[in-house]
């Protein structure tokens, strides 16, 4: 019988084998090439392609182990914890609200016009497909873990929080670095040093301001922060869309020293 | 537990067939107005075959063309149809809820950004391409992925109903005993399912020869409609539009208190949806021989039967009750007779225009055959939306208005399909293009006039559809509750009620 980590590695190899295939055929790949792995023909962008083909063989790899280890078996399940599994609560299946469709949606729709945009953007919805992928199932492997809804969403977070949180404070200095970095990149010398000292002095004043109220809502300090964080993102934006400033190069064409002209 | 969500949250994260219901009709009618404006537009330039009137080029035309159709099947009809048979079905069958609720969001989302992508692409000079190949060959590109996520969305969409009708309905109803509009979103899901992963296919190959090298050469961008325009004409637009017989059977069957034979109805539209399949008509490849090409016609013709068989299987129990008709039921069952009085005339017309001899295969007639096909489905939509219309919103709604709509709708097709039907026989091609060679036909008084009364019905449909969707704005804000059931109609749907949404 086949177990349900199976079909869901079985299914991924497919479409990203599917998905591998169709990025060779669309970045100039020869007719066998994307077919062979590259063995008869050129297989295209050979950097996506490799990447799609590397998530084929590890999907076909976890798909047999899961089969192996028969994964998602209630039977082995029990014997393994000596739980009696007729006395298990039965788990209700949600039939409820789920974000998941509309972000998978826009995850695939991401992908399907970096296909004819830029492959930036072709990576950017596989990435956000790959995550909700991820999300989704282990929502969905929560749902029916007990008959309890409140202890399925404490499974649920006990797993992937440890995950979330870091990545998303990664994600997340990553981006601020690299919007403020562009905004003192494109602004005069003189300039980037008071947007720095402007910029520091008012988050040093709201963050005491903060710290002497307590008992401002929560929802206050989360509308501050993320007015905060979409005025970085989108003036790093516009200050990455108007360039840096010049720069002029001391020690020839490509010397690692350089001095920097005011304007 | 207390519902803690906010009304953005709980629009974008429905799983619950009814909104999903409404989500679909609303797209659909947006999508039927852009349609429409395309198809307008087409009109009123062919008025003057002489010469580019509104549009600068012969390509420019194309892509209003174009538009208006791809527009008409994928953004309106279906979805319309889609999002009837996602409200109304799980009830008929019993089924609390659709059996894949989150795969059904899911169709609706992708559907709906296909859906914005394609009109983007027409609008941003790509479309399916021209015939000069002046388009934008980027936005060709985009076009063409939008075309493929919508069809991901229908295909969703159907699989999750067909599912429902066959694995979620109550016991003791067997498939030969669910309602007609079951029966007939079965048969249409089946063939949908059958059909859209070949345009998808033919989708992926011409955007792969676009993007791909050399070798992998199906055309070019010249061609691209050539490819795809199978989907969007006879046969398969009786497919698009076969759950309209269903609609109209239980209109009809409730208005005269008095049920269909099933067995030679669901004959008939088991037959319609067969003979509809439209998937080998590939106008692109070689049909070979023609022997071949006679056979394909002959294929074609034989939609009349099941047409046949549909008039006797409607028109035979009415004859002998016709005193039991329920005065009650007018609005729908005008609206229901008048979509299948399009439909009919849209299979004789398609019947007529596979004549080998009389040489229409390519002509305006083409046009008004899919007008008329089409704007069945959209009248039966109407139709629909008097009979159910308070199961899916959930208030009483009005039904003189919706009647308005639908006359109005429904005269402008039949004018528009009368004047391109006789305008055929002059020899002006289906595309006209910007000149009379192009056109195919000279500019006399007589083409002229035709093409100014097909002017107007595309007017009149426009202003059916604007008609329709402030009917709908007006009914969504209505603060009357729906009576429960206005029909005395004993169908399940009436009696059902779905569960309400977990949080």
């Amino acid at each position: 019988m086949l177990t349900t980590g199976f079909k869901l590695w079985f299914g991924l190899l497919v479409a990203t084998f599917t998905a591998a295939v169709f990025v060779g055929y669309t970045t100039g790949g020869t007719e066998t090439g994307p077919l062979t792995l590259g063995w008869k023909g050129a297989v295209g962008n050979h950097i996506a392609y490799g990447i799609l083909m590397m998530a084929a063989t590890t999907s076909g790899l976890l798909a047999i182990l899961s089969q192996s280890f028969r994964d998602a078996d209630a039977e082995a399940a029990a014997e393994i914890l000596e739980v009696d599994i007729d006395k298990v609560p039965e788990a209700q299946i949600s039939t409820g609200s789920s974000p998941w469709p509309l972000f998978t949606a826009l995850g695939v729709v991401t992908m399907a016009v970096g296909l004819v945009a830029h492959p930036f953007v072709f990576g950017t919805g596989l990435i956000i497909s790959l995550v909700i992928a991820v999300e989704w199932t282990m929502t969905n492997w929560s749902e029916r873990a007990t008959g309890d809804s409140e202890k399925n969403r404490e499974l649920k977070e006990g797993l992937l929080r440890p995950i979330e949180i870091p990545v998303l404070g990664l994600v997340g200095i990553g981006v601020i670095v690299v919007a403020v970095s562009r905004i003192l990149l494109a602004a005069s010398v003189l300039g980037a040093v008071w947007i720095a000292t402007v910029v520091g002095t008012i988050i040093f004043l709201t963050a005491y301001f903060i710290s002497k109220r307590p008992s401002i809502p929560r929802g206050v300090v989360q509308g501050i922060l993320a007015v905060g964080f979409i005025a970085v993102i989108v003036s790093g934006i516009f200050a990455a869309i108007n360039g840096e400033r010049d720069f002029h190069h001391v020690g020839g064409e490509h010397g690692d020293s350089h001095m920097e002209e005011d304007h | 537990m207390k519902n803690e969500s906010t009304v953005v949250e709980r629009i974008v994260t429905t799983t619950e067939s009814g909104t999903l219901s409404r989500y679909w009709m609303v797209s659909a009618l947006v999508g039927l107005l852009f349609s429409s404006v395309a198809g307008l537009l087409v009109s009123l330039e062919r008025i003057d075959l002489s010469s580019a009137s509104i549009f600068s080029t012969a390509d420019d035309v194309f892509q209003f063309w174009t538009a208006h159709r791809v527009a008409l099947v994928l953004i309106a009809v279906l979805p319309l149809m889609v999002g009837l048979a996602t409200a109304i079905v799980p009830r008929q069958v019993g089924a609390s809820r659709l059996v894949f609720p989150k795969m059904s969001a899911f169709s609706f989302w992708v559907w709906l950004f296909g859906a914005l992508i394609i009109i983007t692409g027409f609008l941003a000079n790509g479309g399916v391409g021209t015939p000069e190949a002046t388009s934008e060959t980027q936005s060709v590109a985009l076009t063409l992925v939008g075309v493929l996520l919508t069809i991901i969305g229908l295909c969703g969409a159907s699989t999750s109903v067909l599912t429902t009708i066959v694995a979620g309905r109550v016991s003791g109803i067997s498939l030969l005993n669910i309602p007609a509009f079951s029966w007939s979103v079965l048969v249409a899901g089946t063939m949908w399912l059958a059909t859209l992963p070949v345009l998808a296919a033919n989708t992926v190959l011409v955007y792969v020869d676009m993007r791909g090298r050399a070798p992998v050469n199906f055309g070019g961008e010249a061609v691209v409609w050539e490819q795809l325009s199978w989907a969007f004409t006879h046969p398969q637009v009786y497919l698009w539009v076969l759950p309209l017989l269903g609609i109209v059977a239980e209109i009809v069957s409730a208005a005269f208190k008095n049920k269909m034979s099933n067995p030679l109805l669901f004959t008939a539209i088991g037959l319609t949806g067969f003979a509809g399949f439209g998937a080998y008509a590939q106008t692109y490849f070689d049909i070979g021989t023609p022997v071949f090409e006679e056979s394909f016609s002959i294929i074609q013709a034989f939609i009349a039967i099941p047409a046949v068989l549909l008039v006797v299987a409607f028109i035979s129990p009415k004859i002998k009750d016709v005193k039991g008709f329920d005065k009650q039921t007018t609005i729908p069952t005008v609206l229901a007779t008048l979509s299948i009085v399009l439909l009919l005339h849209g299979v004789v017309v398609g019947a007529v225009h596979v004549i080998g001899p009389l040489e229409l295969a390519t002509k305006s007639t083409v046009s008004a055959q899919i007008v008329l096909t089409l704007g069945a489905g959209v009248l039966a939509g109407m139709a629909a939306f008097s009979w159910w219309g308070e199961l899916l919103i959930g208030k009483s709604i009005s039904q003189r208005k919706i009647l308005i709509s639908g006359l109005i709708f429904h005269f402008g097709v039949g004018i528009f399909a009368v004047a391109d039907f006789l305008v055929g026989f002059t020899g002006q091609n289906d595309f006209t293009g910007v000149s009379e060679f192009a056109a195919g036909t000279d500019n006399s008084s007589w083409v002229e006039t035709l093409n100014i009364i097909s002017f107007i019905g595309s007017l009149l449909i426009l202003l059916g559809v604007i008609a329709a969707i402030a009917t709908s704005v007006q009914n969504a804000l209505s603060k009357t509750p729906a009576s429960g059931n206005p029909w005395g109609a004993d169908t399940l749907e009436w009696e059902s009620k779905e569960k309400e949404e977990v949080a």
